[in-house]
């Protein structure tokens, strides 16, 4: 019996053990309104503070949602949940070391919470007097600038990015084997260091006022710039001494641009079609119109500034299948093609353009299916099956990747131009309209027909004429350098006054 | 007696098969056995690339039994309001298993997926690779993935994205702070 009572004591026992060590301890908050008792729970070596407490003692509210909670102050929402170490606050993130805790229906963050939420929505600082169990929130110190790093590696580059709550001056001190970023004013550090496995950043760590970028080899070098509207220093680091890309000897060429006399025919794929309406826009709108309009348009454009023969996947509300679009773009043995898309996302705020090429990761299947075709080539060589066929279209189109990184680039260049969008850069996807064709390829997302304000701008004339210009100008642009690089066009003689965009216009008038 | 010995000799080998079945039952328990674990799931972000939620779930111990049960927790979408849920609300998975080279195959259906899913390339991209994301990144077993609609190799989800072949996880879509 005695044995009995003990063994149903013992889960109870540790479920109490288990509580003690959660339950919220006595603690003072103390605000500019005064002091208030604040619920604090120390698990490991972290400390956590009774988010609801903290806020309301501001004036603000928490709130649940979903299976997270959302906190509104001055009207600033932050969200976050026990599951992520970041809160979202507007477009950006708070890293904590821990996800938050929910405790009795009550969240609970660590101290970055406060320090990262309060300051961007009422300018206030939070720090914690372990000593005397104070939680204090103050003034944000004018002087003091909080910093936020992301670290990013596109094709060979590194961007390290430093959010700053406000402007700040700064040196960059080069030293060997590191960068460091010298603050003129108190910062105040998101952490002390941080490791990276990147090709050409190490580890970054903060000491002081300092930022120091520890390189992984002496040959990174740098350039960086200013962003406003959040302050950022961005600097682009990579392998190399002079140019941020190869020498165009270097590289591989492509074995049909070079042998291609020019860009003689284009092919313009309008995203979409007849039941497959693409995205649908807030107000209604479809993508499948609005890809029709810009690429008619396009054309028309196209065929007047190029002189190239100009070929629409679709000239009505039509069905087109994505390999039916491609192989139009084969059969036509076109020199260029172009997809045009409008965008769209579950995230609020999302806008502007991006351009796509193929995609590495669609590569490194062709290598795979290239290596496998190898293993089984007596079989493949006596009955050539479709797979087979499919390999050779997929190698084809590796050897153009480089070209239409080319393209890509003009095209986001000038989309970049084009006022109001937001630049969101040329990246690589494996699209499937993108995977059959055997010449440069690219993929244009115009805007976001997802975004209220996006999607009212695609639906005006004006706009649609600026996109349809500028994406004329980068197919001219495109043109003009790949039939100078394979000597169709010959270069103008260099002048020691006229930049690189002197010629290229220069050029592009002779060619209209 | 010849009957007898007939009798006996099916009894022995009635009981060694028996056996035999025994142990195999035994190991299948064993992978069978449901634990909890640690899932990273991944979910859109602010930054319109992708983040990363640490959450336990009760799973099989085989991998490819676990594989669903994650994709599952994937499924009912991110617990901060901040971040987003990449696939349709009413998408299921039907099944998912793993082959001996390495790659997993996630057979997705729901009535959004099967009619056309209407969306833009980055909502298709988000949806991709979180899946792609979420099931390299909790079973190292799985290199790259193979998704499937309905059981069979479907062209793309919303138009875009090539799904006639196995996808590997992309840098390019995850952001730093969620590696």
């Amino acid at each position: 019996m005695k044995r009995l009572l003990l063994l149903s004591t013992l889960p109870l026992l540790a479920v109490a053990s288990i509580l003690l060590g959660q339950a919220p301890a006595a603690s003072t908050l103390r605000t500019p309104n005064g002091d208030k008792p604040l619920s604090v729970i120390h698990q490991g070596s972290q400390t956590y503070f009774a988010v609801d407490e903290v806020i309301a003692a501001l004036g603000g509210t928490v709130r649940q949602e979903s299976g997270g909670f959302k906190a509104a102050l001055s009207g600033v929402e932050a969200a976050f949940g026990p599951d992520s170490r970041f809160a979202v606050v507007r477009d950006d993130l708070i890293e904590m070391p821990v996800p938050p805790l929910s405790a009795a229906g009550k969240p609970y963050a660590t101290l970055q919470f406060f320090q990262g939420y309060l300051s961007r929505a009422a300018a206030l600082d939070a720090t914690w007097d372990a000593a005397g169990h104070i939680l204090m929130i103050r003034p944000l110190q004018q002087t003091q600038v909080s910093v936020g790093t992301s670290l990013a590696n596109v094709q060979g580059i590194t961007k390290v990015v430093l959010t700053l709550s406000g402007p700040a001056d700064y040196v960059i001190v080069k030293e060997p084997g590191a960068y460091t970023i010298r603050f003129k004013s108190p910062i105040r550090a998101p952490y002390a260091d941080q490791a990276h496995d990147d090709p050409n950043v190490s580890k970054l760590s903060f000491s002081g006022n300092d930022l120091r970028i520890q390189l992984t080899s002496p040959d990174v070098i740098a350039d960086a710039y200013k962003l406003d509207n959040p302050f950022r220093v961005v600097l682009d680091l990579r392998k190399g001494t002079a140019s941020t890309t190869a020498p165009a000897s270097q590289l591989p060429m492509p074995t049909k641009p070079v042998e291609a006399p020019g860009i003689r025919t284009i092919v313009i794929d309008p995203g979409h079609g007849g039941k497959d309406v693409g995205a649908i826009g807030p107000d209604g709108t479809t993508e499948k119109d609005l890809t029709l309009a810009v690429c008619r348009k396009l054309a028309s454009a196209l065929g007047a500034r190029t002189g190239a023969r100009i070929v629409l996947t679709r000239e009505d509300d039509s069905v087109v299948s994505l390999d039916q679009r491609t192989a139009i773009a084969n059969q036509y043995k076109a020199d260029l093609f172009l997809s045009v898309h409008m965008n769209a996302a579950v995230v609020k705020g999302a806008r502007g353009s991006e351009t796509y090429f193929l995609s590495a990761d669609a590569s490194d299947e062709i290598a795979k299916k290239a290596a496998e075709s190898e293993n089984a080539s007596v079989s493949a060589a006596a009955s050539p099956s479709s797979d087979l066929k499919l390999i050779l279209w997929d190698l084809a189109q590796q050897s153009y990747l480089q070209e239409s990184s080319r393209f890509a680039t003009d095209i986001q260049e000038e989309m970049n131009a084009v006022a109001g969008i937001q630049n969101r850069g040329v990246k690589q996807a494996p699209f499937k309209v993108l995977v059959g064709a055997t010449m440069p390829a690219a993929l244009v997302e115009v805007a976001f027909i997802s975004n209220p304000e996006e999607e009212a701008k695609l639906k005006s004339d004006a706009f649609v004429t600026t996109v349809v210009d500028a994406i004329t100008r980068a197919v001219v642009k495109y043109k003009t350098d790949y039939e100078t690089r394979i000597g169709v066009i010959k270069p103008p003689p260099p002048a020691p006054a006229a930049p690189a965009t002197t010629t290229t216009t220069a050029a592009t008038r002779t060619g209209t | 007696m010849r009957r007898a010995a007939v009798v006996v000799l099916a009894l022995v080998v009635l009981a060694a098969g028996c056996r035999k079945k025994s142990e195999q039952t035994g190991n299948l328990n064993v992978q069978n056995n449901v634990a909890p674990r640690a899932a990273r799931l991944y979910f859109e972000g602010p930054s319109l690339l992708l983040m990363a939620e640490q959450r336990n779930v009760q799973a099989p111990q085989n991998p490819a039994g676990a594989m669903a049960v994650v994709v599952r927790e994937l499924f009912k979408g991110p617990a901060n309001p901040g971040f987003a849920r990449a696939f349709p609300a009413d998408t299921v998975v039907r099944g998912a298993f793993l082959l001996p080279d390495g790659t997993g195959f996630v057979d997705l259906g729901g009535a959004t997926l099967t009619q056309g899913w209407a969306t833009g390339s980055h909502e298709e991209l988000m949806a991709v690779y979180s899946l792609v994301q979420t099931i390299t990144a909790n079973f190292p077993e799985a290199k790259r993935v193979r998704i499937l609609v309905n059981g069979t190799p479907a062209e793309t989800l919303a138009g875009h994205v090539a799904l006639d072949r196995s996808l590997v996880p992309s840098a390019a879509f995850l952001d730093p702070r969620a590696r």
